[in-house]
C-alpha cells in the first residue's frame, strides 16, 4: 500500500488543471443566435442544395436550421417519443400514413402553393394521403440492383433481374460479393416480387415462400447493409448490392470520379421493385407554419425542385423540373421508370401489428439460420 | 525499482498498434486526394478547407466537444461518490443502481429518457437534455473503476485520518482524493470518449438544431461519408491531445516525476 | 459520519433515480403493453404479456441470448489478454510517461465511431475478414479496449513493488510471481473491466451490423430493429429488460465470486 504522497498531490492538481483546460474550448464553441425567422427542417441529409437553400434564405430573409435522419424509422421513433419544433419534414409514403393516423401532421394549405400545378399527375392523390390534404410529393428512390457492369459482362449475368440475387446458378459466380439490405420490409419484399407476389400480400403462406427463397440464397451472400454497399460497390469489393437507386447513382459517381478501373451500373429488375415517394408535410409541433409553407412553394418551382435530382440523383415528382435536370440523369430509367415499368413499381405499406411481428420473427430467422 | 522487460514493451507495443493502425487510416485519408478513398491518390488539404467553410460540421464538433468535457466532469464528480459509498458503506442496492444503466441497451436507454423529458418533465430538448443523458450513462463506468481502484486497500488509513481529528473533507482531501485520483483521470477519459462517440442517446435526446458530432456524421452515412470527416475526427483528436497536454503542462509537479 | 454518508451517497443516487430509473419504469410498463396500429403504443387496456410469451415460446431467441453471450464473453476474455501487458507496463512507467501512456490508450476514441470502424473496413477488406464473425470480434475487442486497460491499470498502479521484490528475495521465479502475487491482487481490475465490456458488447448493435456477415446478429441489433425497423416497442422493451436482468444476476453471480475470491487473496497479501 503506498501512503498518500506529495506527488499524489501533484496528480490532484492536475486533474483540477484538467478540468479548466475544458475552458479552453469554450471559445471554439459559438452560442446559437437567438432566434429571429427560422425554419426548422428534419430532413435527410443532403436532399437539399446549399445554393437553393441560400436563395430561399435570401428570398424569405430567414435561416434554414437542418436537423438529419438517416431513416425513416427513426424520425418516427424520435417524433412518436415526443421531440418537437420541427417545421417540416421529408418521411416516405408508409411513414407519412403513419404520421397522419398518429394526428402528428398539420393540414397543408393549397391556397399558399401557387407552384403546386407543377406536380406530375401520377404523384398526386396518394394512397397514403388521398387528396393531398398533408402532404407535396418531392423525390422519389427505387429499390434495385447495383453491380459492377464489368464484372457481370465477363460473367454473363442477367443484371435486370431478382434472380441475379436469389438463383443459386447466378450466386454461383459472385460467391461473397454480394450485399442485400439489412431490412426485412424490403429484401422480403424483393423476393416477394420474385415470386410474382405483391409487397402488400398479407397471406402469410406466401411470406413463408419468400422466406425460404432468401434462407436458400443466403449462403452465397456477404452481408446485409444498408450504407457501406455504396463505398464497397465504388471501390470494388462487392460486386451485386441490393440497394436504393440514389445510392448506387452515388457510388456510380464516386467510382467515376475516382477514376476505378471498372463502372456501376444500376438497373430495375423486370419483376418489379419497391418505389419510395418522399414528400414534404408539416409537423404538428413546428412554430412556423408561414415559413413552412413558402418553403414548399419555392421548392416547387422548377428550377429549385430539379436540385434532388440533380444533386443525388433521384426521381422527381415535378413536371416543371424536368427541363432542369442533367439529361444524362433524366433519361436514366432506373432513376426516371418509363411508363411501362410503373405498374410494376410498389410502395410499401405498414401492416397491422399482428402481421408486423409475424414477419419479424421471419426476419430473425433469416438473419439467424 | 525494476526497469519494465523487453517482453512486456514488445506486447504492448502490439497493443498500441493494434489501437493505432485504424487510425492512421483515418488520418492518412484525411489528406487524401479521393473522395472515394479506396486508395492514395495524392496529398491534398482540401478536406481541411472544406471543413473549415462548414460551419454546420464545426459548431456540431464544437458542441460535442463542450458536452464532453461538461459531462465527464459531472459524471466523474456523481460516479467517483457512487464508487466511494459502494466500497465504505456496501448499500446492497446501490451497485445495482450504479450498473444498470451500463447493462441497459443504449436504445432503450435513449427511448426512455426522451419520453421522460417530453411526457413527465415537459422540458425542451437542446444542450441540457444531451448533457443529463451522457452523465447518466458514464456514471457507472466511473462508479466502477474508482471502487476497483478503493477495493482491497487498507481501512485502516481512513480511520487513522479519522482518529487523528480530521474533518471528514480533510481526510478526503488529505487521503482518499490523492488514492482514487488515478482513477478519477480514467474515468474521467472515459466518460469523455463515451460522450463525444455516442449517437444512439444522443439521437433521441438532441433538441431542434442542437447537433453533435457523431449526429452529424451518422446522417451522413447515407451521402456516402466524405474524407471531410476524416479531417475533423483528426482536427478533434488533435485538439483532445492538446487540451490534455497543456493541462498537465499547466501543472508543473507532474513533471518531477514518482519519487 | 452519518451526515458524510449521505452526503456522500445522495447525489449520485437521486441523479440515477430520477434521470435514470423513473424513465427506465416508463419502457418497463411498456414492455406489458400491445404496439399501436402505426408505431407507438396501443390504447391502454389491460397489462399483457404478449410480449414476453412471444419471446418465451420461442427457442430461436434463447439462441440468440447465447450467441450474444458467447461473443461477449470471448470479447472479454481477448480484452484481458491484451490489456494486461499494457496496463501492467504503464502502472510500472515513471509517472511524468505513465500520463502520456494513458492518454495513448484514450487517444484513438476522441476520432468518430464510424470513421474508425470504416478503417476497419478499409483493412479488413483487402484481407477477406471484412463480414465475418472475425471481424466482429475484432471491431468488438478494438471499441471496448480501453474499458479493459484504465481499471486494470488503476488497479495495478496501486500495487506495492515492495511485495514483488520480497517474493523475488525468497526465490520465486517470474511466473510464479505473477500468478501468486500480482495476479490474484489484480481480481478487482479485470473484474470491473470485465463489467465495463461484457455488459456493453450485449447491447451493440453497429459493429456486427457494419462488420458482421450474414449470420452476426446479436441481441443488440434484434433490440433495434425491433425500435427502428419493426415499430415494435413492447418486444423491444421487453427483449431489453430480459437483456438487462440477465445481465445484473450475472453480475450478482460474479460479485458474490469476487467477494469469495478476495477473501482468497487478501490472505496472500
Amino acid at each position: 500500500m503506498r501512503p498518500p504522497s506529495r506527488q499524489s498531490h501533484g496528480d490532484s492538481l492536475r486533474s483540477r488543471r484538467l478540468l479548466l483546460a475544458g475552458a479552453l474550448a469554450l471559445p471554439f464553441w459559438r452560442v446559437t443566435r437567438a432566434a429571429g425567422d427560422v425554419l426548422h427542417l428534419y430532413n435527410w441529409n443532403n436532399y437539399i442544395g446549399d445554393a437553393t437553400l441560400a436563395r430561399f434564405a435570401a428570398a424569405c430573409g430567414c435561416r434554414v436550421r437542418q436537423d438529419y435522419y438517416s431513416d425513416n424509422e427513426e424520425m418516427l421513433a424520435k417524433l412518436e417519443a415526443g421531440a418537437e419544433g420541427y417545421d417540416l419534414l421529408v418521411p416516405t409514403g408508409n411513414a407519412v400514413e403513419s404520421l397522419i393516423r398518429r394526428a402528428a401532421l398539420r393540414p397543408i394549405d393549397r391556397e399558399r402553393l401557387p407552384h403546386f400545378a407543377n406536380l406530375k399527375r401520377e404523384f398526386l392523390d396518394p394512397w397514403f394521403d388521398p387528396g393531398n390534404r398533408y402532404s407535396v410529393p418531392y423525390a422519389t428512390s427505387i429499390t434495385l440492383l447495383g453491380f459492377n457492369a464489368d464484372r457481370m459482362r465477363a460473367l454473363g449475368l442477367p443484371t435486370d433481374s431478382w434472380a441475379l440475387i436469389f438463383e443459386p446458378e447466378c450466386l454461383e459466380k459472385i460467391k461473397g460479393k454480394v450485399t442485400v439490405l439489412n431490412s426485412q420490409r424490403e429484401l422480403m419484399a424483393a423476393a416477394m416480387r420474385y415470386l410474382g407476389h405483391s409487397v402488400q400480400e398479407r397471406d402469410p403462406a406466401k411470406w413463408e415462400a419468400a422466406k425460404r427463397l432468401i434462407l436458400r440464397a443466403k449462403p452465397w451472400w456477404a452481408t446485409f447493409s444498408n450504407s457501406t454497399y455504396i463505398k464497397d460497390l465504388a471501390i470494388g469489393n462487392i460486386w451485386v448490392a441490393h440497394g436504393y437507386s440514389n445510392d448506387m447513382f452515388r457510388a456510380r459517381e464516386d467510382a467515376k470520379a475516382a477514376g476505378r478501373p471498372f463502372a456501376i451500373g444500376f438497373a430495375t429488375p423486370q419483376e418489379g421493385a419497391v418505389l419510395a415517394v418522399d414528400s414534404f408535410v408539416l409537423h404538428r409541433s413546428g412554430r412556423r407554419p408561414d415559413l413552412a409553407h413558402r418553403f414548399i412553394d419555392f421548392m416547387l418551382e422548377g428550377e429549385n425542385a430539379a436540385d434532388v435530382s440533380n444533386l443525388i440523383g433521384a426521381g422527381n415528382t415535378n413536371a416543371a423540373a424536368m427541363a432542369h435536370i442533367l439529361p444524362e440523369i433524366a433519361g436514366e430509367p432506373a432513376i426516371f421508370p418509363p411508363p411501362a415499368m410503373l405498374p410494376r413499381l410498389e410502395m410499401l405499406r405498414d401492416f397491422e401489428p399482428r402481421l408486423r411481428r409475424r414477419l419479424a420473427r421471419m426476419w430473425t430467422e433469416i438473419k439467424v439460420r | 525499482m525494476k526497469r519494465p522487460n523487453i517482453w512486456l514493451w514488445t506486447a504492448s507495443l502490439a497493443v498500441y498498434a493494434f489501437l493505432y493502425i485504424p487510425l492512421a487510416v483515418v488520418v492518412i485519408f484525411s489528406f487524401n486526394d479521393s473522395m472515394l478513398n479506396a486508395e492514395w491518390v495524392g496529398f491534398t488539404l482540401d478536406w481541411y478547407a472544406k471543413l473549415l467553410g462548414d460551419g454546420e460540421m464545426l459548431r456540431a464538433a464544437a458542441n460535442s466537444l463542450l458536452i464532453a468535457l461538461l459531462s465527464s466532469s459531472i459524471a466523474t464528480a456523481l460516479g467517483a461518490m457512487a464508487g466511494i459509498a459502494m466500497h465504505r458503506w456496501r448499500f446492497r442496492w446501490l451497485p445495482f443502481l450504479v450498473l444498470t444503466p451500463v447493462a441497459m441497451p443504449e436504445i432503450l436507454l435513449g427511448v426512455s429518457l426522451l419520453l421522460f423529458f417530453r411526457q413527465v418533465l415537459d422540458l425542451t430538448l437542446g444542450f441540457f437534455s444531451i448533457l443529463v443523458a451522457h452523465i447518466t450513462f458514464s456514471i457507472g463506468f466511473v462508479a466502477v473503476i474508482v471502487r476497483a481502484r478503493l477495493a482491497g486497500m487498507d481501512e485502516s488509513i481512513f480511520e487513522a485520518a479519522r482518529d487523528l481529528g480530521a474533518t471528514p473533507w480533510a481526510s478526503f482531501r488529505r487521503v482518499t482524493l490523492p488514492l482514487i485520483l488515478p482513477a478519477l483521470v480514467a474515468g474521467f477519459l472515459m466518460s469523455f470518449t463515451l460522450s463525444i462517440d455516442d449517437f444512439v442517446i444522443t439521437f433521441f435526446v438532441a433538441g431542434v438544431g442542437v447537433t453533435t458530432l457523431p449526429l452529424q456524421i451518422y446522417s451522413m452515412i447515407k451521402v456516402a461519408v466524405t474524407p471531410e470527416v476524416n479531417a475533423v475526427s483528426t482536427l478533434l483528436m488533435a485538439l483532445t491531445l492538446t487540451l490534455i497536454l497543456t493541462a498537465s503542462r499547466f501543472a508543473p509537479d507532474v513533471l518531477r516525476g514518482r519519487q | 459520519m452519518n451526515a458524510t454518508r449521505w452526503l456522500v451517497t445522495l447525489p449520485p443516487t437521486v441523479f440515477l433515480l430520477a434521470f435514470f430509473l423513473a424513465p427506465a419504469l416508463i419502457v418497463v410498463a411498456a414492455s406489458f403493453r400491445e404496439p399501436g396500429e402505426f408505431g407507438g403504443l396501443a390504447p391502454f387496456v389491460a397489462p399483457s404479456l404478449e410480449a414476453y410469451r412471444f419471446l418465451f415460446d420461442d427457442i430461436i431467441y434463447a439462441e440468440i441470448f447465447a450467441r450474444s453471450f458467447l461473443v461477449a464473453a470471448l470479447t472479454t476474455l481477448i480484452c484481458v489478454v491484451l490489456a494486461y501487458p499494457l496496463a501492467w507496463l504503464i502502472a510500472r512507467s515513471p509517472a511524468k510517461r505513465r500520463d502520456l501512456l494513458v492518454l495513448l490508450v484514450i487517444l484513438p476514441f476522441a476520432s468518430n465511431f464510424l470513421v474508425r470502424i470504416y478503417a476497419w473496413i478499409m483493412l479488413l477488406g483487402p484481407v477477406n475478414l471484412l463480414y465475418t464473425p472475425f471481424a466482429v470480434i475484432a471491431g468488438m475487442v478494438y471499441v471496448h479496449l480501453p474499458f479493459m486497460i484504465l481499471p486494470l491499470y488503476t488497479n495495478l498502479e496501486k500495487h506495492d513493488p515492495a511485495l514483488l521484490e520480497a517474493a523475488q528475495d525468497l526465490g520465486a521465479s517470474a511466473w510464479t510471481r505473477f500468478w501468486r502475487v500480482t495476479f490474484p491482487l489484480s481480481l478487482p481490475g479485470i473484474f470491473s473491466g470485465a463489467a465495463l465490456v461484457f455488459i456493453p458488447v450485449l447491447g451493440m448493435f453497429a459493429v456486427p451490423e457494419l462488420l458482421g456477415g450474414t449470420g452476426d446478429m446479436l441481441i443488440g441489433n434484434l433490440i433495434k430493429e425491433q425500435f427502428l425497423d419493426n415499430r415494435d416497442w413492447p418486444l423491444g422493451a421487453a427483449l431489453s429488460i430480459m437483456l438487462t436482468v440477465a445481465v445484473l444476476a450475472l453480475a450478482g453471480l460474479a460479485a458474490w465470486g469476487a467477494r469469495r475470491g478476495l477473501h482468497g487473496t487478501e490472505a496472500v497479501s
